[in-house]
């Protein structure tokens, strides 16, 4: 269960406009200035167990920044989040890969990071191996992989840890067929055990696909919350005549 | 705008254990990482201190003599405890940098970083011992029972060490001078404190100046305990004030990091 209440969150980008050596030194008893960059004002946003909610919106929209918030990476400017539940974020795949470490090593790590131990792990390690099909290069380094295997070993590490809220940010956009089809079993086969996700995506087909309801960002507020399908033609209502050049989604 | 809160309740399954085998993990990955792809391998974390003693043993006991009993050891051992504790302050800075990447996309106690890499340091001074012991052993000093003092120093020197990395790592994300300066603190840091040159050519009223430092007293201290030079600094005194330091800079480091490092995504 996530609730989400009244959560602001402002970024303060300086200004970099030091070029010379001179305003350099100068700058040093000068204040910085910033410019206040308002990512998301005013999100309320409850989720029930067991619920797969979208959130979509333009790029720039606060879309990523609100899985950030949820997922304990960022801390909200003002408001309150309450999670319960172990969280996975699935922000990106791979990531804190170390190319120099054997892909053995590599499960190790990712997991720990993922937030499993040591008993966890070692259950898993010999599924992870198989459903990655890299049972020839355990000890193989990483770097040597293909970027194709080394995105199949990030998703086979993620999918096995079992927590109950899924944090996911656009992992089916890389990745082949086959990839985007292991993806898609999955998320079907999480949503028949109940688990909570929430799915950050530009693949409206994936969105319709699998949420039960979809929230809309436009520049940082929440424009709506509601049914799939509603939610997903208001988004094409607003993002569509205004602009004719654009290319439209599917 | 009201401050902001968060709860979060997890399973217990989640808890603590795992935070200690994600440390212990990002330890042995760092420490594999920094020697792996090197032909000497972990060789290199026992010549780098190995090739300064030589030089500095060339300088100051071929060129420059002082009367120190073992000098040898005196000197190995100083430098020895000198590396941990600038590798384990200037790294803490540094490997929190380097793991920017994993702080903007998965959510973990930020402290688990410092600890993790003051632990691979921890790895190379016991490697580091042990090399020392082997020149110890051919040395034929007759060890005391003080000798297990060492112990208890290496904790202080180790907790000192962490604690001061807790309170520059803490600032450093948003003040990157942090790194610079203690680069240089730590190069006058070196010879102020007795490493290279024994206690008694500093002229008597600057030694109670000279042994505020904590690090001056645990390096005399392990000295004193090992090689029993003398026993000047094996006191209750001495461990008190080291000890008051550790508490000092614990207290600041986890104040500082407390505060600031819920924002080191968005700084780093």
């Amino acid at each position: 269960m996530i609730t989400v209440e009244n959560v602001n969150k402002v970024f303060r980008l300086p200004h970099q406009k030091k070029t010379t050596l001179r305003q350099r030194f100068v700058g040093i008893f000068q204040r910085q200035t910033y410019e206040m960059f308002f990512a998301l004002q005013d999100i309320n946003l409850h989720v029930e167990r067991g619920e797969f909610v979208g959130i979509i919106g333009r790029n720039g929209s606060g879309k990523s920044t609100l899985l950030k918030l949820i997922a304990n990476v960022l801390t909200p400017t003002s408001g309150q989040i309450s999670v319960l539940g172990n969280v996975a974020p699935f922000l990106e795949l791979g990531v804190g890969f170390q190319g120099e470490l054997t892909v053995k090593d590599n499960i190790f790590l990712y997991g720990a990071l993922l937030g499993m131990n040591r008993r966890q792990l070692a259950d898993k390690y010999d599924w992870i191996v198989e459903f990655s099909g890299l049972e020839r290069f355990v000890d193989a380094k990483l770097k040597n992989l293909s970027s194709g295997m080394q995105v199949r070993l990030g998703f086979s590490i993620t999918v096995s840890v079992e927590s109950p809220i899924l944090l996911v940010d656009e992992v089916l956009a890389v990745g082949d067929i086959d990839f985007q089809r292991k993806c898609q079993d999955f998320f079907d086969s999480y949503r028949k055990n109940g688990r909570t996700i929430l799915f950050v995506s530009h693949d409206l087909n994936a969105v319709e696909r699998f949420c039960d309801r979809v929230v809309l960002l436009e520049s940082g507020t929440m424009v709506s919350d509601g049914e799939t399908a509603v939610v997903i033609a208001e988004y094409q209502k607003r993002s569509g005549p205004a602009k004719r050049n654009r290319k439209q989604y599917p | 705008m009201s401050p902001s809160t968060r709860t979060c309740e997890q399973d217990i399954s989640f808890g603590r254990k795992n935070y200690i085998f994600l440390t212990l993990v990002m330890a042995i990955t760092d420490f594999k990482i920094k020697y792996d792809n090197s032909v000497l391998g972990y060789l290199w974390s026992l010549l780098k201190p190995l090739l300064m003693f030589g030089t500095l043993y060339l300088v100051f006991s071929v060129f420059v003599r002082w009367q120190v009993e073992h000098y040898r050891l005196y000197l190995l051992l100083g430098i020895i405890l000198w590396n941990f504790f600038s590798e384990v302050t200037l790294n803490s800075m540094v490997m929190l940098e380097g793991k920017g990447p994993i702080l903007k996309k998965i959510s973990f106690p930020r402290w688990i970083i410092v600890l993790s890499s003051s632990l691979t340091s921890l790895l190379t001074l016991l490697l580091n011992l042990i090399v020392f012991f082997i020149f110890y052993i051919l040395s034929a000093v007759h060890p005391k029972w003080t000798i297990f003092l060492l112990l208890l120093y290496l904790v202080e020197l180790y907790l000192l060490s962490l604690g001061l990395a807790l309170c520059l790592s803490a600032l450093y994300p948003k003040f990157r001078d942090v790194h610079h300066i203690w680069g240089v603190f730590m190069q006058l840091g070196f010879w102020i404190t007795p490493i290279i040159y024994p206690v008694s050519i500093v002229p008597m009223k600057f030694h109670k100046i000279i042994f505020l430092n904590p690090m001056a007293r645990i390096i005399q201290g392990c000295r004193d305990s090992v090689i029993g030079n003398s026993t000047q600094f094996l006191t209750l005194n001495s461990h008190i004030i080291i000890i008051g330091a550790i508490c000092i800079l614990f207290f600041f480091g986890l104040s500082l990091f407390n505060r600031l490092s819920p924002y080191f995504a968005e700084d780093l």
